[in-house]
């Protein structure tokens, strides 16, 4: 049986019990630092004296870093690969063969990786440390969508259970005789029998899952209340105007040094 | 008599058929009864669960004909967010009945109440509540998503309960479970319809469990009623077994009995293993005194 999908970490740290939307706030002042300074030394000085110290505080560093290396790894050599060596004109640093290192890319490779990963990092930073059903709670609350939010979430919780049904669908049609190897259009072939079964059986289960929402009153008018209450501290709300206060400088100190 | 249930020669038909699932069909069932509905595949039966709870013509938008009224008002006239508020409703499959929301199961058991603008006390209270009465306190803190299906269709059916309906309608809520579990859950379902005057419609195939504790039995055929009565009455009934409603295991042993002059005569079949075991036993001490 399937878990929940979900990049909670559970920990009892105090980056977990602030409110959901402090948590955003501090997102938010980890991207503004990671979009609006100028680079590449600002953003990594960010990140060391930002996001590390609120990884460690949140007890989710080591996840944070692997998560983020997996993540980043990929686009950060594609990058260094692409802007040091295809860089038109510039400071020569190293010469391989036909292809040369050049300086101004090799800092614009530098930069957009810090900018990456401080995308990265805040949105991951903001998932270990925050349950989506509190955030959602929360945000219905205050006035977001609950439908929407309701789409968000189960979305993210249901497809273990969307994959637990594409192996079923697949190991019934191999147990009748379905032959998913051999060449290209042997496997291309198998699609069908695989697709369709999975469409048609989600497309019913949408329905039944429609039914069983409604028969639980989702679409019942009036405040909707939340078994879970995010906890906030009396100093949070002036803690999130000081946040925004600094994210604002963040962007206007990036914008003066440009 | 008040009644919780009324249908008045209710006909519908499904968007795109011609041929009804329910034709002229009329039922009463007062509040507090326990009302099984039992019938062959295609019967009407769900199509009943459906227009009992509001979802036709709210949801499947048909043709109904004829007037369904529930806890005093005209399903046609009250939108489902109201209606809601008075029957809670159980499928088959509870797979697709779980939120997808929810982290554990005792949350889970509170998505309906969080619709509804219960108060988290209150929540709570209901939640260890029900979570107690339908055998699934060890389960709180799980994630609703790992469980078995018999778990997972006990939390559907707490989750509902908990929402503390007037009317309970249940479409076959006992297939995915095991026998014990099946009667732990319609001996819950029987002693809060009895504690809590909650009206129940179960939609079941488990006949055995049905005789021992519906107070009365209505069965379907080809959208509809073929006979109503007391349990005893309608699984006995020889007529209704032909149209596909199936029988009791003690009904075919007594029944087979009388085929061959071992069940005594002017005895009802049995329904039962109680009864069955009683009239074997009168069928014996018979045949004692005549050898």
């Amino acid at each position: 049986m399937s878990q929940a999908l979900s990049l909670y970490i559970a920990r009892t740290s105090g980056v977990h019990r602030l409110h959901p939307i402090t948590k955003l706030a501090l997102a938010g002042l980890m991207l503004s630092g990671g979009l609006a300074l100028p680079g590449p030394w600002l953003i990594y000085a960010f990140l060391v004296v930002v996001v590390v110290p609120l990884s460690v505080f949140g007890g989710i560093l080591t996840a944070l870093i692997v998560t983020t290396v997996r993540i980043v790894l990929p686009f950060a050599i594609s990058v260094f690969l692409i802007q040091g060596f295809l860089w038109p004109g510039g400071t020569l640093l190293l010469t391989i063969g036909p292809f040369a290192l050049k300086n101004e890319g090799l800092l614009f490779a530098i930069a957009s990786t810090g900018r990456i990963l401080m995308v990265v990092t805040s949105f991951l930073w903001f998932a270990f440390t925050t349950r989506p059903d509190v955030l959602m709670s929360t945000l219905t609350q205050r006035g977001f969508p609950p439908g929407l939010s309701y789409v968000i979430v189960a979305t993210l919780q249901i497809v273990p259970r969307f994959q637990a049904r594409a192996t079923t669908i697949l190991d019934a049609q191999q147990s009748r005789g379905l032959n998913i190897g051999g060449s290209l259009p042997s496997r291309a072939r198998a699609i069908l029998p695989l697709v369709v079964p999975l469409i048609l059986s989600s497309l019913i289960d949408v329905e039944e899952r429609a039914l069983a929402i409604e028969a639980r009153g989702f679409n019942h008018p009036g405040a909707k209340t939340s078994l879970l209450e995010a906890q906030e501290a009396s100093w949070e709300p002036t803690a999130r105007w000081c946040i925004a206060i600094v994210a604002l400088a963040v962007v206007g100190l990036g914008l003066w040094l440009r | 008599m008040n009644h919780n249930i009324e249908l008045n020669q209710v006909t519908y038909t499904y968007p795109g058929i011609t041929t009804p699932a329910l034709t002229d069909l009329s039922l009463a069932i007062p509040a507090g009864q326990f009302c099984a509905v039992v019938g062959p595949n295609g019967a009407g039966k769900s199509t009943l669960a459906y227009t009992l709870s509001g979802f036709i013509p709210h949801f499947y938008h048909g043709t109904l004909q004829g007037e369904v009224t529930i806890a005093g008002m005209n399903t046609r006239d009250t939108p489902l967010s109201e209606l809601v508020l008075m029957v809670g409703l159980v499928f088959q499959n509870p797979f697709n009945q779980i939120s997808g929301t929810k982290f554990t199961v005792r949350e889970e058991i509170a998505f309906g109440m969080e619709n509804l603008g219960v108060d988290r006390q209150e929540m709570i209270n209901r939640c260890d509540d029900i979570m107690a009465k339908v055998g699934i306190r060890d389960l709180a803190q799980r994630s609703p998503l790992s469980l078995s299906g018999g778990q997972m269709q006990r939390v559907v059916i707490a989750s509902v309960l908990a929402m503390q309906p007037q009317i309970l309608i249940l479409d076959e809520p006992t297939s995915q479970l095991d026998p014990i579990g099946s009667r732990e859950v319609l001996l819950t379902i029987r002693e809060l319809a009895s504690t809590h005057a909650m009206t129940v419609v179960m939609i079941e195939h488990k006949l055995e469990w049905l005789a021992v504790y519906a107070d009365r039995m209505v069965a379907l055929a080809d959208g509809t009623i073929i006979a109503d009565g007391l349990p005893g009455e309608v699984l006995a009934d020889e007529a209704v077994w032909s149209r596909g409603v199936g029988r009791t295991r003690y009904t075919q042993a007594s029944h087979q009995a009388r085929m061959n002059g071992l069940w005594p005569k002017g005895r009802s079949l049995a329904v039962t293993l109680e009864q069955a075991v009683a009239g074997f036993q009168a069928a014996q001490t018979t045949y004692s005194k005549k050898s």
